[in-house]
């Protein structure tokens, strides 16, 4: 149990133990209720004030499949609010098998100076000059990083929209195979690591000191309950390695909320060309990866290798959140063309969802015309090459909003919603409105209880419990590393009860089934009052404007829920 | 009567014959339910087929009526 201070502004590097107050706490739960106790609310998210914390969660580096998320955590340049944004590949479980609990960025180097912080297999850290770094995108960056200092390193970085310090700047992650296709992307925080001046942290796959198991036996016993959940449900078994979270393109487009052309329709006119069944049939028939090993210890495979008509490597883990962001919202129903956006997105540093809804306002503004891929593509190269209107459609689509003076910016507290809009979810509305993240998804997401018929999703009946209670699991969640998808697995009472008994096992605790929603309430409430402290009201917990005046079709629905109903959803 | 059925997922691999364009056309009895038409295909419950008819998710319990389009698809949660 170590933290990694690193105090830019000094270039020096402490290794400490853990603080007794943070003593059992992981990713989300970690980063969230450090940033409340440490960060000035007011300040400027790009200043020296700021902390960037990288925080793998507590089960991350055990033997458990699937847990290796790593949680980034600051106050976020794009929302002005608090802000975790996780991503996958191999970083989170390296950092838990080094048994550190977190990185702790704070301070600022010198204008014009980058810095790589490297770990290696004994913990040890340090910084080491990135000025022959500056500028590069994050393949080549990757390559000649791994190529320095080994192939068994993850790699943590920032592309040129991360330099630049853009609202929708992401932190990469690399991949098994050592690419850089996984993102914490939203709310801006590789701009935050960029105004820190750190280029990329290397960390050591080879690390052999995680944090001690107090009960290894019911540790490993439970970790087997837990896997055969995940592989004997059939979505994180069979579903997901067909065709990855892309599958819910048909679903969403069936039940007319996938909000296309800039969210004026949901159901996009050329789904099928986009869809999770028709991308499998075009890699399979080229001869790239249907299914693939994105993440460490992942026994699910839900990412792939999308290939050109030459069986050549376009991009990895193309998933369904980018097929909407970079297909529908432009109107883009050529697949080749969305993966070209996705490589650039994760080549230049870029959240996939800001970017591609930014270029969607761009293009109902009349700036582009909906569906010119090449515009798209250009100009998301107009990003890279940080020219003016580049830098506006990279501080994502309320930046865009205003340069064009457009109404219609489908966001909440300054980020872009997700691939389901709110007037045809209406519960999705309410955690877009409520998040303590601005619009996120993943803060708690209901298509599966729309989908399995279990709510209504037209109606404002029961939205905000159902919001309530997916935040709180979420919450919950996000603090033990695991993968939100294999945490669908928890749908099967054995497998919440060796969660359950790892957590125990793991930290030596007696959580009982009500303390594991307690955790995730916790961290909403530190979460909300460093919001509050920063001059956030219910008043912010709202939608854009657009979504309760402008009927999306094919139901014709507006969003519905009440300012009232909305300021209960935190009632707890 | 007849019903267009559009499957998604992996469903469509358990039909060798099936066409994504254009989908199945099935015959069945007039007033049969949607648990008639899971049936029919040979669709358990294990396997999550949940039906949508104009953009709406039908339980089993409802009527379907002749010349409707369907989709089928699995259960699926947010990634």
């Amino acid at each position: 149990m170590k933290f990694v201070r690193v105090d830019m502004t000094e270039q020096n590097v402490k290794v400490e133990d853990v603080p007794q107050q943070y003593v059992g706490l992981g990713g989300r739960g970690l980063t969230s209720i450090m940033i409340n106790n440490e960060v000035p609310p007011k300040c400027d998210p790009l200043g020296p004030e700021n902390k960037l914390i990288f925080a793998p969660g507590t089960l991350s580096g055990t033997s458990l499949v699937n847990t290796s998320r790593i949680s980034i955590g600051a106050k976020s340049p794009l929302t002005s609010t608090i802000k975790e944004s996780n991503a996958g590949g191999t970083v989170g479980a390296a950092l838990g098998k080094l048994g550190i609990t977190a990185i702790i960025l704070e301070g600022q180097a010198a204008k014009g100076k980058l810095f790589n912080l490297i770990i290696d297999q004994n913990g040890e850290a340090g910084l080491e000059t990135a000025d022959a770094y500056q500028g590069m995108r994050t393949y080549a960056l990757v390559e000649k990083l791994l190529s320095t200092y080994g192939k068994k390193n993850g790699v943590l970085c920032i592309g040129p929209a991360g330099e630049y310090q853009l609202g929708s700047a992401s932190v990469q992650t690399s991949d098994v195979d050592g690419r850089p296709c996984r993102a914490a992307g939203r709310g801006g925080l590789g701009a935050v690591m960029g105004a820190k001046g750190l280029k990329a942290i290397v960390i050591s796959q080879q690390g052999k000191s995680p944090d001690a198991i107090a009960d290894v036996d019911t540790f490993k016993e439970a970790a087997k309950v837990f896997a055969k959940a995940v592989k004997d449900n059939p979505f994180t078994g069979q579903m997901l390695g067909a065709l990855g979270t892309a599958g819910l393109v048909s679903a969403v487009n069936s039940l007319g909320a996938f909000p296309s052309y800039n969210a004026t329709n949901g159901v996009f006119d050329g789904w099928e060309k986009i869809s999770g069944e028709a991308m499998a049939q075009i890699i399979q028939n080229r001869g790239g990866k249907t299914t693939h090993l994105g993440c460490s210890q992942c026994i699910i495979h839900c990412s792939n290798e999308y290939v050109d008509k030459d069986g050549k490597y376009m991009t990895s883990s193309l998933e369904y959140e980018t097929l909407w962001s970079m297909g529908g919202m432009p109107g883009i129903d050529d697949l080749d063309v969305i993966a070209r956006l996705d490589f650039l997105a994760d080549d230049i540093g870029l959240d996939t969802i800001n970017t591609g809804v930014a270029i969607g306002v761009a293009m109902d503004a009349g700036y582009k015309k909906f569906g010119d891929g090449q515009a798209a593509v250009e100009m998301m190269e107009e990003i890279a090459k940080g020219t003016e209107i580049g830098k506006v459609i990279g501080n994502g689509p309320e930046a865009v909003g205003r340069h064009f003076n457009h109404h219609r910016v489908p966001a909440a507290k300054g980020q872009s919603i997700a691939a389901y809009d709110p007037r045809a979810m209406q519960g999705n509305g309410v955690t877009y409105a409520t998040s303590p993240m601005g619009a996120d998804h993943t803060a708690g997401n209901l298509v599966g209880q729309y989908l399995g018929g279990a709510l209504n999703p037209l109606e404002a009946e029961g939205q905000v419990e159902a919001s309530r209670n997916a935040q709180i699991a979420m919450a919950a969640l996000d603090c033990t590393g695991l993968c939100l998808l294999a945490g669908v697995a928890l749908a099967d009472a054995a497998a919440t009860e060796a969660l359950l008994k790892m957590m125990n096992a793991k930290l030596g605790t007696e959580f009982g089934p009500d303390d594991y929603p307690a955790l995730g309430i916790r961290v909403l409430k530190a979460e909300r009052e460093f919001n509050r402290k920063a001059g956030f009201t219910n008043k912010d917990d709202r939608l854009a404007k657009f979504f309760y005046e402008e009927p999306l079709p094919p139901h014709n629905k507006v969003f519905i829920v009440s300012d009232a109903d909305l300021d209960t959803t935190f009632d707890f | 009567m007849k019903i267009r059925v559009k499957l998604f997922g992996t469903l469509p691999q358990r039909y060798s014959d099936y066409n994504p364009e254009h989908g199945l056309e099935v015959e069945i009895a007039n007033g049969a339910k949607v648990k008639d038409l899971l049936a029919h295909l040979e669709l358990s419950a294990s396997d999550s087929g949940i039906v949508a008819v104009n953009n709406l998710v039908v339980k089993a319990n409802e009527t379907l009526k002749d010349g409707v389009a369907v989709s089928i698809f699995q259960r699926a949660f947010g990634g």
